[in-house]
């Protein structure tokens, strides 16, 4: 019955003839799966996608629709500035992500083998094309957005479309490129730089002449410059195709189990669990040198931590505050003040949250914070001073940048920062505190579909404080009001309200609560 | 050390007596994890300088023993005292009570000396030096390490070195052993006779016989060591 040859004298040339077929291994893990796709499986996947395109149909094509009008220029430069950051962005996740890497299984029992290493990688690179393909798609979409198409709106659609799959196919080969040779890292460092500095330029005006010529280039020209992107994309996509067996071993084996740890965190739905990932991997990868620890009471003390980490990564700390800009841009290219706002405040959120760390993993973990022994709202309250003072610098940046750039939210405004700060760091805190996605919670049957409430809790805890503890704030760049002095009073009472109030009603989560967190967090740290 | 049996029976005034003297007393206590029983009318008292060593294998509850001690586990039915009270999951108890237990999450960005530093900063009066807890848990020469940079065993001392130099009336050591050589076993012994001499109490769940035959042995599951 068995369909195993038996062993022979041609055992060792039946083994070196198995070698290298990557097919054959692929073909024998598929068919011991549990469940194969069934055809009504691929037919659900099927009509998925189509109800997509439906759903999605409409708004695209109104979209390409709109896009005939004419763009004033003075916002051109902004919009190519985001299009740029928004590539940049690409670049570095595809370099943070690896970007070739395995499931973990195969990093683990198939990467460590004599297996043609190109074709079990194969299907990682073609994954890879397909991401690229769609945010070019995206990328381009921008583009034209942000020049404009004075004639033929299709042509300049599908050269944009073009040059934007071009550069984001081209920047991920460069990507695959960078994992496999030092050299071509540090071409795709420079790349980076160079889409960084032209968002700059861009932004600055500088190359206002310039991207005029751009949006008005004749259809030969915008056929040539697509054309051109095209050959150095796949230029670069052929030199990936050839490196892909040139790839260390080792950075293949740390990229899989990296995105192995993601794609766990990603199916429990614990992104908490993603932030855990990020941190450890970056500080074990420093060489870090001890500071004697300041004399400070108990709570400061134990907050401090979070001060000394941030003084650890000054170019994450400049990175951030570069990005205040972001909100200026943004208005430049024609952002409405609703849009503005929410810029402003979920940037400095976002920022806040930053410098909230030490109470996520006590919030998860709380054995140190056992051995250490503050008191849970003392060392709350110490540990709100750095997210406040982050949350405010950069919203009062953000609107600095803002009123420099368009000369809206000027004088007064700046000071916005100050009152918003509070709320800002009781957000920060209440996020950093929350329990992991909760999978009992009760899923809600809507028109659109079944809502499960637990993701969904779990995302609004924090913004919700945001929300409610920056209510003036978001008035006040809601209306845009000429004198938003009464704003600001009002804001700077609530701000100091809901901190307050959170601390009052704040206590440590109980050893049930905080079962799940350091079981689902372990497993990123025992690597 | 003594070795009397802590599941025997006691007088209900000999109860009430105990509880007054003792650091730790448990009485009757049941607990139930998904319906199984793990503890069943387990009595114990612990006095203050002693050293208690839970012993038992896999699944006998020591460790739950350990969490119904740090107050972090609920009793099913029966009493545990610790300090004459119920145990609390807050900061007056975790003042007087230092719990090492599974790998903590260690503060990202600080270095197996700075937790070392933060720990002595914290606490007004620490039991010793952050240099002397360095030399006797022989982490000097990682001290600038991330902790996730460590081995398994030093990870470890570094808890162990975390748990002792902070100052505590009772130590709740769940496997203190888990990963370290045999060299440091045995070092670990004396540390805690130090600890005990200095009017300390430790409760420990061990596997190891050696480190066991320094404490007074007792079994979750009723039957009592020597």
């Amino acid at each position: 019955m068995s369909e195993r040859p038996a062993p022979t004298a041609r055992g060792h040339h039946d083994m070196t003839e198995s070698v290298g077929s990557v097919r054959a291994v692929r073909a024998f893990l598929w068919s011991r799966r549990r469940a194969r796709p069934s055809l009504l499986d691929r037919y659900v996947t099927g009509f998925g996608l189509a109800m997509l395109a439906a759903v999605f149909g409409t708004p695209v094509t109104s979209t390409l629709e709109g896009l005939n009008l004419q763009i004033d220029p003075s916002r051109t430069g902004a919009g190519v500035a985001l299009v740029a950051l928004a590539l940049a962005g690409f670049l570095a996740t595809a370099r943070a992500a690896g970007p070739v890497l395995l499931p973990s299984p195969d990093a683990s029992w198939l990467l460590l083998s004599p297996l043609n290493r190109r074709q079990l990688l194969g299907p990682t690179g073609r994954m890879l094309v397909l991401v690229a393909v769609m945010a070019g798609a995206l990328l381009g979409l921008g583009l034209v957005m942000a020049l404009g198409a004075p004639d033929p709106i299709v042509w300049r659609v599908l050269g944009a479309l073009a040059l934007g799959v071009s550069a984001a196919v081209g920047g991920m080969a460069l990507a695959v490129l960078g994992q496999a040779s030092q050299s071509w890292q540090v071409w795709l460092t420079v790349v980076t730089a160079a889409l960084m500095a032209l968002a700059v330029l861009a932004v600055s005006g500088r190359l206002r002449t310039v991207l005029a010529l751009a949006a008005n280039a004749p259809l030969p020209a915008v056929t040539a410059a697509a054309s051109g992107a095209a050959a150095v994309a796949a230029f670069l996509v052929g030199r990936a195709w050839v490196a892909l067996d040139r790839i260390p071993t080792r950075a293949l084996v740390t990229a899989s189990t990296r995105g192995g740890h993601v794609a766990n965190a990603a199916v429990v739905l614990d992104p908490g669990a993603l932030t855990w990932i990020a941190e450890d991997n970056h500080w074990r990868a420093r060489r870090l040198t001890s500071r004697r620890w300041p004399a400070l009471p108990a709570p400061l003390a134990l907050a401090w931590q979070d001060w000394r980490r941030l003084g650890r990564r000054p170019g994450r700390l400049a990175a951030m505050f570069a990005l205040a800009a972001l909100p200026a841009v943004l208005a430049q290219a024609g952002g409405p003040p609703p849009v503005l706002g929410g810029a402003v405040l979920a940037g400095a959120l976002a920022v806040a949250v930053t410098g909230t760390s030490g109470a996520r993993r006590d919030g998860d973990n709380p054995a140190l914070a056992r051995l250490i022994g503050v008191g849970h709202r003392q060392a709350l309250a110490a540990r709100a001073i750095l997210p406040a003072l982050l949350g405010g610098a950069w919203a009062t940046l953000a609107l600095v940048w803002v009123s420099v750039l368009t000369g809206a939210f000027s004088g007064t405004w700046w000071w916005l920062g100050l009152p918003v700060a509070p709320a800002l760091a009781a957000a920060a805190l209440r996020m950093a505190g929350r329990s992991p996605v909760d999978h009992s919670a009760p899923v809600l049957d809507t028109p659109g579909g079944p809502v499960p409430t637990g993701p969904l809790i779990w995302a609004f805890t924090g913004i919700d404080l945001a929300l409610i503890g920056c209510l003036p704030a978001v008035a006040a760049l809601f209306s845009a009001p000429a004198r938003p002095g009464t704003f600001l009073a009002v804001q700077a009472v609530a701000g100091a309200l809901v901190l307050a109030g959170y601390l009052w009603r704040a206590r440590p989560r109980t050893a049930q609560e905080t079962v799940t967190g350091p079981a689902t967090k372990g497993t990123a740290q025992a690597t | 050390m003594s070795a009397r049996n802590p599941c025997a029976p006691a007088g209900i005034s000999g109860y009430a007596r105990t509880v007054q003297d003792s650091i730790i007393s448990i009485d009757r206590l049941t607990v139930e994890l998904g319906g199984n029983p793990v503890l069943r009318d387990m009595r114990l008292t612990v006095s203050q300088g002693e050293i208690v060593a839970v012993i038992g294998p896999n699944g006998c509850g020591k460790s739950t023993l350990l969490r119904c001690l740090a107050g972090l586990q609920p009793v099913t039915s029966g009493e545990v005292l610790v300090f004459g009270r119920p145990p609390a999951d807050d900061t007056a108890f975790w003042r007087r009570v230092s719990l090492l237990g599974d790998d903590p999450a260690w503060y990202p960005g600080l270095t197996a000396r700075e937790h070392l530093e933060l720990m002595s900063t914290v606490h007004a009066r620490p039991r010793m030096a952050v240099e002397a807890a360095l030399e006797v848990f022989a982490l000097v020469e990682r001290a600038d390490a991330p902790p996730l940079n460590l081995s398994t065993g030093q990870r470890q001392r570094l808890c162990l070195a975390a748990a002792l130099l902070r100052p505590s009336s009772l130590l709740l050591l769940d496997e203190p052993e888990r990963g370290l050589d045999v060299g440091f076993r045995a070092r670990l012994a004396g540390l805690l006779h130090e600890y005990t001499a200095e009017g300390g109490t430790v409760v420990l769940a061990t596997h190891d016989q050696d480190l066991a035959s320094h404490a007074r042995q007792v079994s979750p599951s009723g039957a009592t060591a020597a």
